[in-house]
C-alpha cells in the first residue's frame, strides 16, 4: 500500500497485505557527519518463517511476537476477548487506575495535529501516516463509538467513521501500540490536554491485562522475572553479592580507595535503587555513587533483598497490575530496613514510577518518602561538600533529557547545575528540558530488540536524538576531540550506546556516552587518575 | 404559535444545559482518583531534596495558569501559530458576544445604566466581526490544511458553517431590527413581540446551549483542575487522599490475563512473592 494515503479504516482491510514498509528514501535525513545513506531497506525483513508465524502486517515489523492464530475460531475468540478487555478499560471500577485519563484524551481530541509536530518517530519516519501520534488513538476511539457504543455501527456508517474489527485490526493495533515511545512530547503539545501517550498506554494495558499479550523482554523476561528472581536482567542475591565485590577492587583498583559498599545496613538514611542494568552493562555508575557517598560521608545502603537491588519497574509501560506489585516490593524492602527514604539512581522511568506514581498504590507505613538521586548529587557538587577540578572535565559535553525525569516530573535543573559547574564545554541540545526529543529506547524499546525491532529503532525511534547529539557536537566533530553525551538513565544509555554503535560513531568522531555520576567522580580532586576510562562499551 | 416555540425552545435549552452540564460535571468529578500521570512545563518540588516537606504548589497559582491558557489559548499560540491567529479571533470575539449580551439583557435589571446605543451597537458589531472572521478562518483552514483535515469528523465542517450562519444572524437582528435601540429584557414589547429574526438568532442559539455541555469547553477545565496535569498533591499519611486510595485498593481486580490475579483485592496480590505460573 506504499505511495497511498493510508487511512484509519485500512487497519482491518487487506490482511495479507503490509499496510507500510518503510524504503531509505523515506526517513528524515540525518546531519553530514553520519548520514551514511540510508540504504534502500533500511529494516531487515523478517524470514518467511517468521513471516508465517507472527503478526508483522502493520509494517514489516514485530516488536511483540504475536503468534498468528491458527484457525478462523481462535481469531474470533480473540476478537471477543479483545472486546472484553474494551469493555474493562472503559470501566470506572476495573480500570480506576486511569479511567479519568483516558475518558478525557478520547474526547478532548479536536484533530489539530499539534502533536504530530512534536512526535519524533513521526518525524523521523518522514510523517508515515500510521506513526501519527492520532492514528492510533483514532482507531480506538472509532472501535470504542462503533462497537461500544448504542448505535454506533449505524452512526459509524452514517459519520462515515466506519471501521472493521477483525484480528488484523486487533493485530496492528497491538504492534502500533509499540511503535510509540510513551514520551509524551504530544501530550505536551496538546492544547487541550488530550495524551496519545496515555491511549498508547491504555491500549498495551488491554493487550497484557485482558489477553496476556506484552512483548517478552518486558513481562517474561522483564516484571515476571524480577519478582521472581530478584531483577529483571536474571540478577540473583547471590549473583548480586559477587557483583559488589568485583565492584570494590575495581574502586581500589582505579582509585586506590578501599572503600565497602554498604548492603542491609538497617536504619540507614538512604536506600539507593539503581536499575540493575547498570551492575551488568555500566557498573562504573554504581562505583561512581559509592565513591562519591563515602567522601561525603553519606549514611546509606544498597538492598539485597528480592527486587530490592533493581530500581526498574517495567509495569509502568504496560501493566498497572505488575507495576504495583513491584512499586509495593520496593516500599516493602525499604520498611524493613527502616530507612528515612529511598532515592532513586540513573534510571528515568523508575523514577516516575516509584516516586510520583505508586503515591497512589502506597499507604500506611509503606508510604515511605521517595525522591530522586539528583538534588542530593546537585547538593555534594554545588555546596562544595566534596572537592572538584573542573578542569578534569574540560571536553565537550552535552546533555540527554530522560523524558521520564525531565517532562514528567519536572526536574530539570539539578543536572544542569552540575554540568555548568564541572564540564566547562558543557553544550545544550536543541531543543532540551522539557521540550527535550526521547532517546527513542523509551517504554521498553531501549530492552527490545527480537526479530527486526533492533532495526526498527536504531533507524526510526532513535533517529532525532542521534541527530541532536551530532549537531551539539557539530563544531568539535573532529576524532581527535573525545566527546561525551551524558545520559542521567539507565534504560537511555542503552539506546544512545546502540544509536551511537549503529554509526560507528565512537570510532569516527570519538563521541562517547555515559552518566551523570561519572562525570561528577571523575572531577574529584582527590583522585589520582580520571575515573572516566574512554573505552567503548 | 412560532413565539411559543421560540420561547419553549430557548428556555427549555438553557435548562438542558445547565442539566446536561452538571450530569457531565458530577460524571467528571466523580471519577475514581486515578494513578498520578502528569506532565511538567518547567521545574517542580521534585527538584529539590525531601520535597515533601517543601510548600506545594498553591490553588492560585494554578488557577492563574489555567486562566491565561484558556482566555489566550497559550498552548496553540506557541505550537500551531498559524491557527492560533483564527483560533483567537474567534474566541475573542465569542467572548466579547457573551459580554454585550450580558450588558444590555441583564446589567440593566440590576443597575440603570445606558449608554449610547452607538457604542452598543458598536460593541456588538466589533464582537460580532472578530467571531466571523475568526470561525471563517478556522471553517477554511480546516477544509484546505492537510494537517487540520486528518480525522476530522465531517460533522464539524457542518457545525463550523452553522457557527457562521448563527454569528450573522444576529448582527442582522441587532442592526436591522434594533438599529439605534437595543432592547434589555425590561422592554415590554421585546418580550411580547421579538422580531423574526429575534426568535430565529434565539432557536440557532438554542442548538448551542444543547451542544455546551458536550464540547471541549466543560474538558478543557478537567485538564487542570481534577488531578490531571499538573498535581502535585502528595498522598500524605492520614490525609484523604490515603483514605481513597486505600479504598481503591480494596476493590477487586477484574482483568482476566493469566498473571492477573482475577478476583482478588488490589490490596492483597502485590505482597505476593511468586508469580502464578503463565498459563
Amino acid at each position: 500500500m506504499k505511495g497511498k494515503k493510508i487511512r484509519i479504516g485500512d487497519i482491518g482491510k487487506n490482511r495479507n497485505e503490509q499496510l507500510l514498509t518503510i524504503t531509505g528514501e523515506d526517513v528524515m535525513p540525518l546531519p553530514r557527519a553520519l548520514d551514511k545513506g540510508d540504504c534502500q531497506q533500511p529494516i531487515k525483513p523478517l524470514t518467511e518463517e517468521q513471516r508465517d508465524d507472527y503478526e508483522c502486517s502493520l509494517d514489516g515489523v514485530s516488536a511483540v511476537a504475536i503468534p498468528k492464530p491458527k484457525s478462523k475460531e481462535e481469531e474470533e475468540r480473540l476478537v471477543e476477548r479483545f472486546l472484553n478487555g474494551l469493555r474493562k478499560l472503559l470501566s470506572k471500577h476495573d480500570n480506576w487506575t486511569f479511567w479519568q485519563q483516558l475518558l478525557l484524551s478520547l474526547e478532548s481530541c479536536v484533530r489539530c495535529q499539534a502533536c504530530s509536530e512534536a512526535c519524533p518517530i513521526y518525524l523521523s519516519s518522514g510523517k508515515q501516516e500510521i506513526y501519527r501520534p492520532t492514528y492510533r488513538a483514532e482507531v480506538l476511539r472509532r472501535i470504542i463509538k462503533k462497537y461500544m457504543r448504542k448505535g454506533g455501527r449505524f452512526i459509524a456508517k452514517l459519520a462515515g467513521e466506519d471501521i472493521e474489527l477483525n484480528w488484523e485490526t486487533i493485530a496492528r493495533l497491538a504492534e502500533l501500540a509499540y511503535r510509540c515511545t510513551v514520551c509524551r512530547r504530544c501530550a505536551q503539545w496538546c492544547p487541550l490536554g488530550s495524551d496519545n501517550g496515555l491511549i498508547t498506554h491504555e491500549i498495551r494495558k488491554l493487550f497484557s491485562q485482558e489477553m496476556g499479550i506484552a512483548p517478552k523482554e518486558i513481562h517474561e523476561l522483564g516484571t515476571v522475572q524480577q519478582l521472581n528472581t530478584g531483577s529483571s536482567t536474571g540478577i540473583t542475591p547471590p549473583a548480586l553479592e559477587n557483583i559488589i565485590s568485583f565492584m570494590e577492587e575495581e574502586i581500589e583498583e582505579k582509585t586506590g580507595k578501599k572503600i565497602t559498599i554498604p548492603f542491609d545496613r538497617e536504619g540507614a538514611d538512604i536506600l539507593l535503587l539503581h536499575n540493575a542494568g547498570e551492575f551488568i552493562s555500566w557498573p562504573e555508575s554504581v562505583e561512581a555513587f559509592a565513591i562519591l557517598f563515602e567522601a561525603a560521608n553519606i549514611s546509606w545502603t544498597l538492598s539485597s533483598e528480592l527486587v530490592g537491588y533493581d530500581a526498574v519497574n517495567y509495569g509502568v509501560w504496560y501493566d498497572d497490575v505488575q507495576l504495583a506489585r513491584i512499586a509495593i516490593r520496593h516500599a516493602q524492602v525499604a520498611k524493613e530496613l527502616k530507612v528515612k527514604k529511598i532515592s532513586v539512581g540513573e534510571c528515568g522511568h523508575a523514577h516516575k514510577a516509584l516516586v510520583v506514581i505508586a503515591d497512589r498504590v502506597l499507604t500506611g507505613d509503606l508510604n515511605i518518602p521517595r525522591e530522586s538521586a539528583l538534588p542530593l548529587l546537585e547538593d555534594l557538587v554545588c555546596n562544595e561538600k566534596v572537592k572538584f577540578d573542573p578542569g578534569r572535565n574540560d571536553f565537550p559535553v552535552t546533555l540527554h533529557d530522560p523524558c521520564n525525569m525531565v517532562r514528567l516530573m519536572g526536574i530539570v535543573e539539578p543536572q544542569r547545575r552540575i554540568l555548568r559547574k564541572l564540564c566547562p564545554q558543557f553544550r545544550e541540545m536543541e531543543p532540551h528540558g522539557v521540550d527535550n526529543y526521547c532517546c527513542g529506547g523509551g517504554s521498553g524499546f531501549a530492552i527490545m530488540s527480537s526479530m527486526n525491532f533492533q532495526d526498527w529503532k536504531e533507524t526510526i525511534s532513535g533517529r532525532m536524538k542521534l541527530k541532536q547529539i551530532l549537531e551539539a557536537f557539530q563544531d568539535v566533530i573532529d576524532p581527535s576531540i573525545h566527546k561525551y553525551v551524558c545520559a542521567p538513565c539507565s534504560n537511555c544509555k542503552g539506546q544512545i550506546r546502540d544509536l551511537l554503535n549503529s554509526r560507528g560513531a565512537w570510532e569516527k568522531h570519538r563521541i562517547f556516552y555515559g552518566g551523570l555520576v561519572e562525570l561528577v567522580v571523575n572531577a574529584m580532586a582527590d583522585l589520582g587518575k580520571p575515573f572516566i576510562e574512554w573505552e567503548w562499551r | 404559535m412560532f413565539l411559543y416555540v421560540v420561547v419553549v425552545v430557548y428556555y427549555g435549552s438553557i435548562g438542558f444545559c445547565v442539566i446536561a452540564s452538571t450530569v457531565r460535571l458530577i460524571k467528571l468529578t466523580s471519577a475514581p482518583l486515578h494513578l498520578r500521570w502528569e506532565l511538567y512545563r518547567s521545574s517542580s518540588i521534585y527538584e529539590l531534596s525531601d520535597w515533601w516537606n517543601r510548600p506545594q504548589v498553591t490553588f492560585l497559582e494554578k488557577m492563574k495558569s489555567a486562566v491565561l491558557d484558556i482566555i489566550f489559548l497559550r498552548d496553540f499560540y506557541h505550537r500551531n501559530r498559524g491557527f492560533w491567529y483564527f483560533l483567537f479571533l474567534f474566541h475573542l470575539g465569542i467572548y466579547l458576544l457573551i459580554l454585550w449580551h450580558v450588558w444590555y439583557l441583564i446589567v440593566p435589571l440590576i443597575v440603570k445604566i445606558r449608554v449610547e446605543p452607538f457604542w452598543d451597537l458598536l460593541w456588538g458589531h466589533v464582537a460580532t466581526a472578530f467571531a466571523f472572521l475568526g470561525g471563517l478562518g478556522i471553517f477554511v483552514r480546516r477544509m484546505t490544511d492537510e494537517d487540520l483535515r486528518v480525522y476530522y469528523p465531517p460533522a464539524h465542517y457542518v457545525k463550523w458553517a452553522f457557527m457562521l450562519l448563527t454569528v450573522l444572524g444576529g448582527f442582522y437582528a441587532a442592526h436591522f431590527d434594533f438599529g439605534a435601540f437595543i432592547p434589555t429584557l425590561e422592554d415590554a414589547k421585546f418580550q411580547v413581540y421579538p422580531p423574526n429574526s429575534i426568535s430565529i438568532h434565539l432557536l440557532f442559539s438554542s442548538v448551542w446551549l444543547i451542544y455546551l455541555p458536550y464540547s471541549h469547553i466543560l474538558r478543557l477545565f478537567f485538564r487542570y483542575y481534577h488531578q490531571i496535569r499538573w498535581d502535585d498533591v502528595p498522598n500524605v499519611r492520614g490525609s484523604a487522599v490515603e483514605r481513597k486510595v486505600e479504598k481503591l485498593l480494596n476493590q477487586r481486580v477484574g482483568w482476566s490475563a493469566p498473571h492477573v490475579p482475577h478476583g482478588r483485592k488490589w490490596a492483597d496480590f502485590p505482597s505476593e512473592r511468586e508469580q502464578e505460573p503463565e498459563g
